[in-house]
């Protein structure tokens, strides 16, 4: 397996940074794949010593506000066509993915501030957090969690700090392309312009880490109550008690 | 890595089949390592600067079957192989499709039109020299467009459909074709596929380090122009600094159908002013059903220059490509 950062001569001869070493998609790929395919067998062999599976049927309660939702599948598909539109050149793919890719880019951006405003002023924005405590909660089945798990926080809070990063670096090279807004003045210096091509290029990869993850999760039998919810807003009364702690989390109940 | 001349060719491998499967084989074989040959205007340049590095040539002129221009009951086919010269001297050519001829004769100097191909002037690569002199820009795999900065020069390069890279189609052949509605005929080892000359040539929104749709392991075998456009009225010029042995500033291939002045069908294809020769569709419309005229080449020119989107140096390419049009239009 080759390098990890990709290295060119810049106009004047130097040595700079081009970008990620694209070799380091398959990395990921591979890794992602045998770790999921790793905890698919090991919750396989574990399947028989569950015995309760709480009821979806009787009171229910809203988990995610429609709003919450829309934002939810809106940043889903962004995420996922700029991940497609990214790597299908890399892979060899010939058609036109930059406007796509950037459009989506823009969209990503528009709803993700939509998102930072919302969480901090109209949103339980404490229930993300993570404490020192959330820490013990894995290893701990007496530890229940508020509205949202140890995992659930780690995701969210893993995908904040990546999207993030895609997002700036991304508006940055952004500018390095004409658009409907501007023409570009591809006036960057060069080891800035790989450096930021580099930390896209890495942002990129833990987002096909995340997104990856996030999938696999998101359709695993113990957690398919928390998909529909993201679907239909709530979850049963009867989900809530086995998962959740109602001191923590008091939620309205859904119509 | 930038280019040092070292004007001799490095230690290659040398490959020349006399066969097609053979040929086709090694293509597959070799792949990205395998540099295919036709005349090798286009190859020696890259190689003795070190600006490619392929492990092996392959050079498809000893392939009979890749030579010659043969008629065909929907028309004649050109070998890939087909030396330029060949083509501007055919009576076969010259009587049916005589825009190609002339296309033909006016690509670089007589002593290259005596050994490149149909093929190699087809599939040559960008002119841009940011990316001939070696330095990693979009098209050689980089992040940057040198000729599009604010020091850039760019004076031949693109005024329509750069996606990053700028460059432009280098091909003199290649707007004759499209506006021939010709056929590329593409082999490889998986068999045969043909392309309309219009999406051989692909820009660099969908492809920026290729012009051609050409995939690994496939050879551009054959040209196949149709009976449609036989003797059609044909308009050519190239306008190049020097008459001999330059490349287009920009280039018109139109070929029209006309009967009593009034214009039935045409099609027109600019090279040099895009990635890919740049089909005119807004001016063939336009002349559609109507009679040839001053006023009609004055009326129709400014087609061609809509939705441009010159560079700090190319300005002067949109009145260009205007009077083209109309001198196409006049006749």
């Amino acid at each position: 397996m080759g390098e990890i950062v990709r290295y060119k001569r810049d106009v004047w001869g130097e040595e700079v940074i081009l970008g990620v070493s694209w070799d380091l998609l398959w990395v990921v790929a591979v890794s992602i794949l045998v770790l999921l395919a790793a905890h698919a067998i090991i919750m396989a062999a574990l399947a028989n010593k569950k015995i309760d599976k709480p009821s979806g049927d009787g009171a229910r309660v809203v988990r995610h506000e429609a709003v919450d939702r829309w934002f939810h599948w809106v940043m889903a598909g962004s995420i996922l066509v700029l991940i497609a539109t990214g790597v299908a050149p890399i892979v060899g793919l010939r058609f036109a993915w930059l406007e796509l890719h950037w459009i989506s880019g823009v969209l990503l951006t528009f709803i993700t501030l939509f998102h930072i405003v919302r969480s901090l002023f109209w949103q339980d924005f404490k229930s993300m957090i993570l404490s020192p405590k959330d820490f013990g909660e894995p290893f701990d089945s007496s530890l229940m969690p508020g509205k949202y798990t140890f995992e659930q926080k780690g995701m969210h809070w893993a995908v904040t700090v990546v999207v993030l990063a895609v997002i700036v670096t991304g508006l940055l090279m952004f500018l390095q392309i004409d658009s409907p807004f501007w023409e570009r003045t591809n006036s960057m210096p060069e080891n800035q312009l790989g450096l930021v091509f580099l930390l896209h290029g890495l942002s990129t990869l833990a987002l096909v880490a995340l997104a990856s993850t996030h999938i696999y999760f998101a359709i695993r039998p113990e957690k398919l109550f928390y998909t529909r919810s993201m679907f239909k807003g709530w979850i049963s009364e009867d989900e809530m008690k086995a998962n959740h702690n109602p001191e923590l989390w008091v939620p309205k109940q859904a119509d | 890595m930038v280019a040092t001349s070292h004007d001799v060719m490095p230690d290659i491998e040398l490959y020349q089949p006399t066969d097609e499967a053979n040929a086709l084989s090694l293509a597959n074989t070799l792949g990205k390592d395998g540099w295919l040959v036709g005349g090798g205007q286009d190859t020696y340049g890259w190689l003795k600067d070190r600006n490619k590095t392929p492990a092996a040539m392959i050079e498809l002129k000893q392939i009979d079957s890749w030579k010659g221009i043969k008629e065909t009951p929907t028309g004649i086919e050109i070998g890939a192989v087909t030396t330029l010269t060949e083509i501007a001297n055919s009576t076969l050519v010259k009587g049916k499709f005589e825009i190609l001829s002339k296309a033909a004769s006016i690509v670089a100097s007589p002593q290259i039109r005596n050994v490149g191909t149909l093929g190699g002037n087809l599939v040559q690569d960008a002119r841009c020299w940011y990316y001939r002199r070696g330095l990693d820009c979009y098209r050689a795999g980089g992040n940057i467009c040198y000729a599009d900065s604010p020091e850039g020069l760019n004076r031949e390069h693109a005024i329509f459909g750069a996606s990053r890279c700028v460059a432009v189609s280098p091909s003199d052949t290649a707007p004759a074709l499209v506006a021939l509605d010709a056929t590329m005929v593409v082999s490889s080892n998986a068999g045969e596929r043909l392309i309309p000359a219009e999406e051989f040539f692909v820009g660099p929104a969908i492809d920026i380090v290729n012009m051609t749709a050409l995939k690994e392991g496939e050879i551009l075998t054959a040209v196949r122009i149709p009976n449609d456009w036989a003797n059609a009225e044909f308009y050519w010029e190239k306008v190049a600094d020097r008459n001999v042995w330059d490349f287009a500033l920009v280039s018109i291939a139109a070929v029209m159908k006309v009967s009593n002045g009034q214009i039935q069908d045409s099609r027109f294809a600019c090279g040099a002013v895009e990635c890919t020769p740049r089909r005119l569709t807004s001016v063939e419309n336009a002349l559609q059903g109507q009679q040839r005229s001053e006023g009609l080449a004055e009326e129709v020119s400014g087609l061609a220059s809509a939705g441009a989107e010159p560079l700090n140096y190319n300005h002067f390419k949109l009145p260009l490509i205007e009077n083209l049009v109309k001198r196409a239009v006049r006749g």
